[in-house]
C-alpha cells in the first residue's frame, strides 16, 4: 500500500510550552558586602551574570551624590570622598532594633531609628525641597523624581533624606533583578535569595519584605550552606552518593561554618558556627596596616590605621579601596601583587608591593583563626575529620591559596577541598537551580507549601547507626560489611544495592545467604614508623611516624537473616567464566523504626525474599 | 522498583551451604532515632516531601511518578523537548551502517534520513529538522570518544542524502525512481486477478491510481472513485488518465559524464546515451501507465453497468413507446433492426474515435515531454559547454 496522499507538513504541532528555555527565575546571593545572580541558562545549567559594569561580584552599596545615585561597584569609591552619603553593610541590620545594632557602628552614613526600623540618613540633592521628609518610592531605582520647580525654588537645594534598611535594600535587589532581566530578555518570574543560617525570622521577613517591594516575586529564602550544597551535588550526575560536607563560607564580614550531611541528596546540618570579624574586611585591615607601615618608612608621613584625624581616615578608605585590588590579584598569580595609590596622604603617592609569601605571613592569625573554628565545629559534632568527605569553599575570600594549604593541615588526606566552582559564585548557581526546581512546580501544587519555613516535611528522624549487610560465617572468605544504609540518614529511607554472587558449579537452584547487622562505626587510628630510604652520603634520618585513620566498622546488634534462592548463569557468551548471579537487595526503613528487607535475583520473576522487623 | 537508585557493588559473594539455616533474629530493634531539620533543598527533597506529605510508601510514589511520566507531565522533561515537526526517531535498521557512501545511487535517501514514512510528503523543514537529527547523532566528532574515528561512512551518506532532498530538482528526480515505490509498481494487478469480482477491481486497482498520482503535473489527481459513481465520473476518470500528465523523469538513472575526459566526443557521447536511455524510459513509463488505465477500463465493472443501464432504458423506452399499437408489422420490425444495427455501428464508432483521441492526445503528451526533455537536455548541453 502506498502512503495515502497527505498534504504537506500534515503535523500536528506538539502541545505544550512553545520555548525550550529554562523558566525566567533568578538565584540571588544577597551578601552584606557583595552579592550575585545566577541564572538558569538553556541547557538548565546555572550561569552567574555579570551586571550592565561586567561585575559578577556587585557590592552591596548605595551611594548618593548630588543628584545621582549610584548602586554597587560605582558607589564603593564613594567612601572615599562622599562617606557620609554611601550606604554599605546594611544587610545584617535588616529586621534589627536600634538596641540590637547598638554595637554596629557605621563606616559611612549615619544610622538613625525611623518609624521602629533602623534607618540611613543622606543629603541629596534636589530641585525643590520635598514637603516634609520623604523616601524615594519603593521599589524604584530611578534618580529622585524630578518635578517642574516653583518659579522662586529653582535653584536645587540639598535636602536630608531617611532611607531605611528596608527600602535600601529594596533598591539594590530591584537593580539585581534589573540586571537579569536585561540579560534574559524578559521579565523575572522569580527569585531565590540566600540568606545567613543564622538569620533572624525578623530577618528574614524584611528581606522577603524589601524584595517583594522591589517587584521580586520571591519562591524562597535559602540557607547558604542549602545552596552551596545544592551548587556542588547538581555537578554530579547522579548525585546521590553519601557523604559529609563541611560549607566553610568567609565572607567580608564574618565565617561561617556548617556541617552538613548529605544522604542520597537530602541535606540536613549537624552543626554550624558563626564567627564574626574574620573575612575579607579582616584581611583587608591587616593589608592596609601593612601598607600603611611601609607608606610611613618610604615618606616619613605618619599614617597610622588607628588615627581618626579627617585626612588620615581618607587616606585609609583610598588604600582600602586599592588593596582590594592586590587582595584580588594575589587569589589569581603566584606572583608578587601591587599596591598603589595617588597622592596617598599630603600629596604624596604610595607604590608598594607583596609578595604571596609575605601575605601569607602577614594573615597567619586569620587563617589561624579558621582552622581553629573548623577544628572546633568538628569537635563540638563528635566527627573525627577522617569521616568528613569534602570542603566547600565559599565566599571570595575562600579563594585566597594560603588557606587552602592552612586547612589540608589540620584535614585528613582523604578529605577534598572543593573549590571547582568560582567560591564567589557558589551561593548564587545553587540557589539558582534551586529557584528552577521551584518554577518547575505549578503554583497550585501543594508541595510548594514544603518548602515553607514551618514545613512539617522539614522535621525528620535520622538514623544514629549503620544498617548494613554480613554474609554468614559459613561463607568463606567473606568478612566484609555492606553498608546500606548508613547513620544520619533521613527516615523514611529506601537503598537498593546490588552485587554479584559467584556460585558453586552445580545446576539448578543454590542459596545466598544474608546477615542483617547493626554496627558501630569507629576510626582506628594507627601509628606506623616509616623507614625513610636515605640517599647515600647523607646521614641516617630519624624514621618518621605516620598516622593513618581507618575506618572500622564492629558488629553491634543482629536483626535478621535472609536466605535466598538464586540459579546462576554465565556471563560471557560463550558459556565460559564462573558461575554467578546478580543479587540485590532493598532496605526500606520508615519513620516508626519498622525495617523491610528484600532480596531477589537480578531478571528473575521469583518474588523477593522479604524480611521484616517490625518496630 | 524502576526508579530507585541502584548502587552496585564491587563486592563478590559466595554462596551458602544447602544445609545453612538463617539465624533466628533475636527480636532487636533498630537503635533509638535522632531528630533532625532538614534543609529544603534540591529535587531530593522534594521527592522526600512528596512521600511525607501525601503518606505514601515508596512503592506508591513510584507508581504515582511513572504515571506522571506517562501522562507526559507537563513539569518534567518533556516541555525541554524541541518540536520536531512529527518527524519522531526511527529505529535505524543495522544494514544502515553498512551503506557505502561511493554507492549513493543506490541508497534509499528517505531511509538514511528516517523520513521513510513521509517520503515524498515530508516537507523541507521536516528534511532539515530529520538532517539535524542524524547529524546530531552520527557527527563523526561525537564518535571519536568511541574509537573508530575513521568511520564517517554514515555520516556522509546523510550529508548525500540531505543534498539531493533539500534541492528540489535532484528531490523530484529522486522521487521518480524512490526505490520504495518501485517495488510497489514492479508487480501491477493483472486482469484476471481485477476482474474476479468488482471488490476486488477496486481494492487492487484503487492504490495503483493512487500511487500513480503522485506524478501528475495537475494535483489532485481524480481518484478511481466508487463502485456506484455516476457516468460522468466514471468518464471524468478516464478522460484525466488518458491524458496523464506526469512529470517523472529518469534523469537521476544517467550515467556519470566523465568530466574528467579531455574528448568532448566521449562527453557528448555520454549525454546523448543517456538522453536515449530518459527518453526510453520514460517512453516505457508513459506505456505503463497507459496499460494500466486500459487494463482498468477493460475490467471496469462500472463501465458495464453503465452500459447494461442503458440498454435497459432504451429496451425500456422501446417497449413503453410501441406498446399501444399492439403486434409491430415485420417492416417495422425491420426498420428497428436497421436503426438499431445503425445505432451500435455509431456507437461503437463513437467509441473507436475516442479511444483514438485518446491515443492521440497520449502521444501528443508524449511527443511533448519529448520536446521538453530535449530542450531541458539542450539546456543542460549549453549550460555545460564542452
Amino acid at each position: 500500500m502506498t502512503s495515502t496522499p497527505q498534504p504537506n507538513g500534515t503535523v500536528d504541532p506538539k502541545k505544550g510550552p512553545p520555548s525550550a528555555r529554562a523558566p525566567p527565575v533568578v538565584g540571588i546571593n544577597f551578601g552584606n558586602s557583595y552579592a550575585s545572580i545566577a541564572v538558569l541558562n538553556k541547557d538548565g545549567v546555572p550561569d552567574c551574570i555579570a551586571n550592565e559594569d561586567g561585575e559578577r561580584q556587585i557590592a552591596t552599596a548605595l551611594s548618593y551624590y548630588g543628584e545621582e545615585m549610584y548602586i554597587g561597584n560605582q558607589a564603593k569609591p564613594q567612601l572615599v570622598k562622599n562617606s557620609k552619603n554611601t550606604i554599605v553593610g546594611f544587610r545584617n541590620l535588616l529586621g534589627k532594633t536600634s538596641q540590637q545594632a547598638s554595637h554596629i557602628k557605621s563606616v559611612a552614613a549615619p544610622i538613625s531609628e525611623h518609624n521602629g526600623e533602623l534607618a540611613y540618613t543622606v543629603h541629596v540633592l534636589e530641585p525643590i525641597p520635598a514637603p516634609s521628609i520623604q523616601p524615594t518610592p519603593k521599589g524604584s531605582h530611578a534618580p529622585t523624581p524630578m518635578q517642574s520647580p516653583p518659579p522662586e525654588l529653582a535653584e536645587p537645594s540639598y535636602v536630608s533624606k531617611t532611607l531605611t534598611v528596608s527600602e535600601v535594600a529594596s533598591i539594590v535587589i530591584g537593580s539585581l533583578v534589573n540586571s537579569a532581566a536585561d540579560f534574559l530578555g524578559q521579565q523575572i518570574q522569580g527569585a531565590v535569595v540566600t540568606v545567613p543560617s543564622n538569620f533572624s525570622p525578623e530577618a528574614r521577613a524584611a528581606l522577603r519584605k524589601s524584595a517583594e517591594a522591589a517587584g521580586v516575586h520571591v519562591l524562597q529564602l535559602l540557607d547558604d550552606p542549602a545552596a552551596a550544597s545544592l551548587a556542588y551535588s547538581s555537578l554530579q550526575n547522579p548525585p546521590l552518593n553519601d557523604r559529609t560536607t563541611l560549607v566553610l563560607d568567609l565572607g567580608a564580614s564574618s565565617l561561617d561554618l556548617a556541617l552538613l550531611s548529605t544522604k542520597q541528596g537530602l541535606v540536613h546540618s549537624l552543626a554550624s558556627s558563626h564567627t564574626p570579624h574574620i573575612g575579607g574586611d579582616a584581611i583587608d585591615d591587616k593589608l592596609v596596616a601593612f601598607f600603611a607601615k611601609e607608606f610611613t618608612k618610604k615618606t616619613k608621613i605618619a599614617l597610622s590605621p588607628t588615627s581618626k584625624e579627617a585626612a588620615d581616615l581618607r587616606a585609609l578608605s583610598k588604600l582600602r579601596l586599592a588593596v582590594e585590588h592586590t587582595k584580588r590579584t594575589l587569589s589569581a598569580s603566584p606572583g608578587a601583587a601591587a599596591c598603589s595609590v595617588e597622592s596617598l596622604k599630603d600629596g604624596m603617592d604610595f607604590s608598594g608591593t607583596i609578595n604571596r609569601l609575605r601575605f601569607d605571613i602577614e594573615m597567619k592569625p586569620i587563617y589561624t583563626a579558621v582552622t581553629e573554628a573548623v577544628v572546633k565545629l568538628l569537635e563540638s559534632a563528635g566527627l573525627d575529620n577522617a569521616l568528613l568527605d569534602e570542603v566547600i569553599l565559599v565566599g571570595g575570600t575562600a579563594l585566597l591559596p594560603g588557606l587552602t594549604s592552612q586547612l589540608s593541615t589540620v584535614l585528613e588526606e582523604s578529605t577534598l577541598i572543593l573549590s571547582e566552582i568560582d567560591p564567589s559564585q557558589v551561593l548564587s548557581r545553587g540557589a539558582a537551580i534551586q529557584a528552577g526546581l521551584l518554577a518547575s512546580i505549578s503554583p497550585n501544587d501543594p508541595l510548594l507549601a514544603a518548602f515553607e519555613e514551618d514545613c512539617k516535611a522539614l522535621d525528620a528522624h535520622v538514623t544514629t547507626k549503620t544498617l548494613g549487610v554480613y554474609f554468614p560465617d559459613e561463607a568463606i572468605g567473606a568478612k566484609e560489611f555492606i553498608p546500606i544504609i548508613v547513620s544520619e540518614t533521613p527516615l523514611p529511607a529506601r537503598r537498593t544495592v546490588s552485587f554479584v554472587s559467584h556460585l558453586d558449579e552445580k545446576e539448578g537452584e543454590q542459596f545466598v545467604g544474608l546477615e542483617i547487622w547493626e554496627v558501630k562505626e569507629s576510626v582506628k587510628v594507627e601509628k606506623t614508623k616509616v623507614e625513610i630510604e636515605a640517599d647515600e652520603g647523607e646521614e641516617e634520618e630519624e624514621p618518621e611516624e605516620i598516622e593513618t585513620k581507618e575506618r572500622t566498622v564492629e558488629k553491634e546488634t543482629f536483626l535478621g537473616s535472609i536466605k535466598m534462592p538464586v540459579v546462576g548463569s554465565r556471563a560471557s557468551k560463550k558459556k565460559k567464566g564462573p558461575l554467578q548471579a546478580t543479587v540485590l537487595v532493598t532496605i526500606i526503613v520508615t519513620a516508626d523504626r519498622s525495617v523491610e528487607v528484600m532480596a531477589h535475583q537480578r531478571n528473575s520473576s521469583t518474588a523477593p525474599t522479604t524480611l521484616r522487623i517490625s518496630a | 522498583m524502576a526508579s530507585a537508585a541502584i548502587a552496585h557493588l564491587d563486592i563478590i559473594a559466595p554462596p551458602v551451604p544447602d544445609s545453612w539455616t538463617p539465624k533466628e533474629d533475636a527480636g532487636a530493634k533498630i537503635s533509638e532515632l535522632r531528630q533532625r531539620r532538614l534543609l529544603p533543598v534540591g529535587p531530593a527533597y522534594l521527592a522526600h516531601a512528596r512521600r511525607v506529605l501525601g503518606n505514601k510508601t515508596f512503592a506508591q510514589d513510584d507508581a504515582d511518578e511513572e504515571l506522571n511520566a506517562a501522562n507526559g507531565d507537563p513539569n518534567g522533561a518533556e516541555g525541554l523537548i524541541e518540536d520536531d515537526l512529527g518527524v519522531g526517531d526511527e529505529p535505524e535498521s543495522s544494514d544502515l551502517l553498512l551503506l557505502d557512501p561511493k554507492d549513493w545511487k543506490n541508497q534509499d535517501h528517505y531511509k538514511v534520513l528516517g523520513l521513510s514514512k513521509l517520503r515524498i510528503n515530508a516537507t523541507l523543514d521536516q528534511i532539515r529538522v530529520a538532517h539535524r537529527k542524524k547529524v546530531l547523532k552520527h557527527h563523526p566528532d561525537k564518535k571519536a570518544g568511541s574509537g573508530d574515528t575513521n568511520d564517517d561512512a554514515l555520516f556522509k551518506c546523510i550529508q548525500k542524502a540531505f543534498e539531493i532532498l533539500s534541492n528540489a530538482e535532484k528531490r523530484r528526480q529522486f522521487d521518480s525512481v524512490d526505490p520504495y515505490f518501485l517495488n510497489l509498481e514492479a508487480d501491477p494487478p493483472t486482469s484476471s486477478q481485477i476482474s474476479t469480482s468488482p471488490k476486488a477491481f477496486f481494492s487492487l486497482m484503487a492504490p495503483v491510481f493512487e500511487m500513480e498520482a503522485r506524478f501528475s503535473k495537475t494535483q489532485p489527481a481524480v481518484p478511481l472513485g466508487s463502485e456506484d459513481a455516476s457516468k460522468e465520473e466514471v468518464e471524468a476518470f478516464y478522460d484525466f488518465w488518458y491524458n496523464f500528465d506526469s512529470w517523472r523523469s529518469f534523469e537521476y538513472r544517467d550515467k556519470e559524464v566523465n568530466e574528467g575526459s579531455d574528448s568532448r566526443d566521449d562527453k557528448r557521447y555520454t549525454l546523448k546515451k543517456n538522453k536515449n536511455e530518459r527518453d526510453r524510459l520514460k517512453k516505457e513509463d508513459t506505456a505503463r501507465v497507459r496499460g494500466l488505465v486500459d487494463l482498468a477500463m477493460a475490467c471496469d465493472p462500472r463501465i458495464k453497468r453503465i452500459k447494461q443501464e442503458e440498454k435497459a432504458a432504451r429496451e425500456a423506452k422501446k417497449k413503453s413507446g410501441p406498446a399501444g399499437k399492439g403486434k409491430p408489422s415485420k417492416a417495422e420490425e425491420a426498420a428497428r433492426l436497421a436503426a438499431e444495427e445503425k445505432a451500435k455501428q455509431e456507437a461503437e464508432e463513437a467509441a473507436k474515435a475516442e479511444a483514438k483521441k485518446a491515443k492521440a492526445a497520449a502521444a501528443n503528451a508524449a511527443k511533448k515531454a519529448r520536446r521538453a526533455a530535449k530542450a531541458e537536455a539542450e539546456a543542460s548541453g549549453s549550460a555545460t559547454p564542452a
